[in-house]
Formats: C-alpha cells, structure tokens, sequence
C-alpha cells in the first residue's frame, strides 16, 4: 500500500453502505459497501451492465439511491448537493462539453462555477492543451477531448476526483499521458474513484481494486491480494476467475 | 466545516460571474451554428411581410390612420412568433443538451438548474428581440405603420407576453427528455394555447366558453394586453393577471420538475 494511504488511512473521503438502486424492476447496485480513504485511489472493474457507472454517478449526487447511504467527506451527496459538487471533480461517460466552445471557453466557463480553483490558462498548459486552447471542442482529437474532460473535471480544485472510463478509446501514447495526469492528481493528495475496464491502467495507477458482478461487491483488495487471493497468474485471469464464480454460485 | 482534514465550503450557489459566463457560452454557440437562428430572426418578417400586403391598406377609422394590419394582425404575429420561439424553439436546443450529456456535465457541477433554464431564456430572448425588431422595422418601411400610442405600455406588455411564452416552454425544456419529445411537446402546447386564443380565426368567432377560457392562458392574454396596448386603450386586470400567475407558475414548476438526465 502506497505511503500516502497509509498516512491517511483513518480518514474517510467516500463512504457507501448498503447500497441499492435499480431501475424499471431490473436491479443495477445491490447492497454495495464501499469506503475509500482520503488520498486514496480506488478502481472500480466489472463487466458491462455490472453497475459501475450507476454507483459512480450516485457517490456523485446524480442519483438517488433506492435503499443505503452514501458520504462524500461526510456529506449526503443527493441531500448536500450544492456543498458536495464544490469539492467533487467529475467526468462521467456520455457527458458532454459544449461543443461550439473552444477548450478555453470551456474551462473558463466550469471555472466560474466554483469559488476557488485552478486557474484556467494554467490548467490548460499544464494539461498540454495550450496549443488547442482556441480551437472547438467539436475539432478536438480523442486524446484532446479526454484532457479536455480532465481539466474540466480538476479546474475546482476538487479533493475527489470522479473519473469513469477516461482512457476508452484511446492510443498507447494518449492513455500515457492521461495516466500521469491521474498520477499528478495522486501527488496532490486528491482521492480518486477510478471506472475502468483496463486491468494495466488500475494496477499501475490504483492503491485498491473493488470489483463489481451484477450490482454487487465481488471482491475487493490491493491489486497483489486479488491476484494471490484467487490463485490467479495476474489482474486479468484474476478478474475472469472472480466472474466464473460468481456465475457459478447463481447458477447453484 | 472540516472533514478529514479538508475544508468543505459552505453551499455557495455559483455567483454573478458563472451566469454571466452561461449566457455568453449559449450567446457564442447560438452565434457560431447560425442554422438555429432561422426561425427566430427570419420568422417575424416572413410572418408580417407575407400578412401586411393586403391588410396595410385598410386604414380603421378614429385610430389615427392605424391599419388592420397593424392593430389586429401585428399584435396577433407577433405574440405568435414569441409563442413559436418560446414554447416550441427554446426548449429543443435545452433538450438536445440532455441527449448529448451536457446537462450531466453540468449537473457535476455546482451550476443550477434555473442558471441553465435563464441561460436559455436570455440567449432566446436576445434573438427574437433582434428578430422582432428586424420586423418592426421593415412593416415600417414597406406599410408604412404608425407606430403603438402608449410606447411604455406596449413595451411593458411585450415584455410580460415573451416572460409568460418563455415560462411555458421552460416547462417543456425542464421535462422534454428529447429534442424530438420538446418539439412534440411543444407544439401541442402552442396549438392548445393559440386555438383558443384565437389564432385561427379570431378569438370572437369561437364560443364562448372556449374563448373565456383563453383569456385566461398566455396566447389570448398575450394578443389582448398587446392589442390594447398598442392602441392606447386601457388593458384589463384579468389578461395581465392570467400571463403574471403562467410567469411565475411557469417557472417554479420549471425549477421544480427540471431534469439533468434523460
């Protein structure tokens, strides 16, 4: 476990319980348990449809849970939502930015939501957008628009950090230069809740992995103890095992 | 208050500066994909040019040489045009938002609903003044229009008119999930409104009961305070009460039942 977490591992900057939410009679979360440590990054693996998005949406205060409680730095994101979007970073899928918007429009303009932050041409230069900054976002690259996203997401200074698939889609190079940005965040001492399907990008970047089948905690641990603790040869075979059974005991 | 080391502000809604900074974003998009500016520039002056041709020249008596076209037919265009733009217009682009997750970004954020509602309002606003007034001023010059009595009282009652128009479509923005479903919406809404205020034919020709009842929505309450207005007559409580109660009904049921998601 890396220094920082264990520096702060008594403080508790996300903290779900018995979570459940479901939508037209289908189950999505069922009963989640998840606590995430102040500087701690956190992967969140599962298949698709396993529910990943919908629990990282609901720590976000974008949805309501049906049963449970989630805390973000002590407070009901769905109840205290003014006060938990000051301090939240986010970039979920499917989320759009305006697109008429150069990428320094954009950033100015989710800057002036928040009352301390960043400042923009900075977070610009040092995300290494300057030389897009007066450039649409709808002519941005895949990797372009992926920084974009993350600037967007860090230009309130958050002390969490959101971050669901960021790196989809992309070459060798851009899912780089997006890992050391995450690990700059890292530095700075932001948790971070990571969604990803990439088993190298959570073992590099991740203190811990909580792996999720059907809406509910399949395992979860250091990347090291996942892989030991199944028997497996690394992350990927370890997360294939972790499927099987679980479909084998709903299937028994 | 303090969590775990951190500092958690107090719940400050964003200030002056973030909706200044959502009008001009909305202002630059709406400049830069110049398609959505057709029907609220273009329209007023397609509606008015094609109507005044013939009605110009028919001057009323003791209306100091006013037209039919200018006091029934303008007053009736113009309410219409803001209906359109309003209730039908406005909300497709808030909904195209929605379907392309821009609103899910937002809804991240620590911007409210009612910033991205009056965002809207002010960027559609500023189009159909500008498209409005570009009408204005070509029925000026080719008929020849006299011009309202009471300028106060007829800015007064436009101004009340586009806030009614502009509440009704913030309803429909704040639970269209689609463009396709704002548009469908909307148009259902106008129709509703406009059939018995009068649209089609003249609220004078539809019963009685229907065309009481459309007093009391925006679009016959609309053409009446303007009519009046115009003209320098006085206007009477219940058209001004009747867009007043859709203002302010209008827009706390738009904050209310507004959705980020589809």
């Amino acid at each position: 476990m890396r220094l920082r977490s264990v520096v702060r591992m008594m403080d508790i900057a996300v903290e779900v319980s018995g979570l459940s939410r479901g939508y037209r009679q289908k189950t999505v979360l069922d009963g989640v348990d998840l606590r995430v440590a102040v500087g701690e990054t956190v992967g969140i693996l599962g298949s698709n449809g396993a529910g990943k998005s919908t629990l990282v949406e609901t720590i976000a205060g974008l949805r309501r849970p049906s049963q449970g409680s989630v805390r973000v730095l002590g407070l009901d994101p769905w109840r205290d939502r003014a006060r938990v979007r000051g301090v939240l970073g986010v970039q979920l899928q499917e989320a759009e930015l305006h697109s008429d918007l150069t990428v320094a429009e954009n950033v100015r303009l989710h800057r002036s939501f928040y009352r301390d932050g960043e400042r923009p041409e900075e977070l610009i230069d040092r995300l290494g957008l300057a030389e897009s900054a007066r450039v649409r976002t709808q002519h941005l690259s895949g990797g372009q628009a992926q920084r974009l996203s993350v600037a967007v997401a860090l230009v309130g200074r958050p002390r969490v950090v959101i971050l669901d698939e960021l790196t989809t889609g992309l070459d060798p190079e851009g899912r780089r230069d997006i890992w050391r940005l995450i690990e700059q965040m890292q530095e700075r001492g932001a948790t971070v809740l990571l969604v990803s399907h990439s088993m190298d990008e959570v073992e590099r970047l991740c203190d811990r992995i909580v792996m999720l089948d059907e809406g509910r905690v399949a395992i979860e641990g250091t990347p090291a103890e996942i892989v030991n603790g199944t028997g497996a040869d690394d992350l990927e075979d370890a997360f294939l095992r972790v499927r099987e059974r679980a479909s084998a005991r709903r299937a028994s | 208050m303090t969590v775990a080391g951190y500092d958690i502000p107090r719940a400050a809604r964003p200030g002056v500066r973030a909706w200044g900074q959502l009008v001009l974003a909305e202002m630059r998009s709406v400049i830069r994909d110049t398609a959505g500016l057709i029907i609220p520039i273009g329209m007023p002056s397609l509606l008015l040019i094609t109507q005044g041709a013939a009605a110009s020249q028919e001057i009323l008596p003791g209306t100091d040489g006013r037209s039919v076209y200018e006091i029934y037919i303008m007053p009736l265009m113009l309410v219409m045009v803001v209906a359109l733009v309003g209730v039908v217009n406005m909300p497709s682009f808030l909904a195209a938002y929605r379907r392309q997750g821009l609103l899910k970004r937002l809804a991240a954020t620590p911007a409210h609903p009612s910033m991205v509602l009056a965002a809207q309002v002010v960027t559609s606003f500023a189009q159909t003044l500008v498209g409005v007034g570009l009408a204005l001023g070509i029925s000026a010059a080719m008929f020849g229009i006299v011009g309202p009595a009471a300028l106060a009282a007829t800015i007064g009652a436009f101004a009340l008119v586009c806030a009614a128009m502009y509440a009704l479509g913030m309803v429909v923005a704040a639970v269209s999930p689609t463009p396709n479903a704002a548009v469908a919406l909307g148009l259902v809404s106008f129709f509703g409104i406009a059939a018995v205020g009068g649209m089609f034919g003249g609220a004078q020709n539809l019963p009685e009961p229907v065309a009481a009842f459309g007093r009391w929505l925006p679009y016959g309450a609309g053409v009446e305070v303007l009519q009046h207005a115009w003209v320098g007559e006085p206007i009477s409580w219940q058209p001004v009460a009747a867009l007043a109660a859709a203002v302010v009904i209008g827009t706390a049921c738009a904050i209310r039942l507004f959705r980020w998601t589809r």
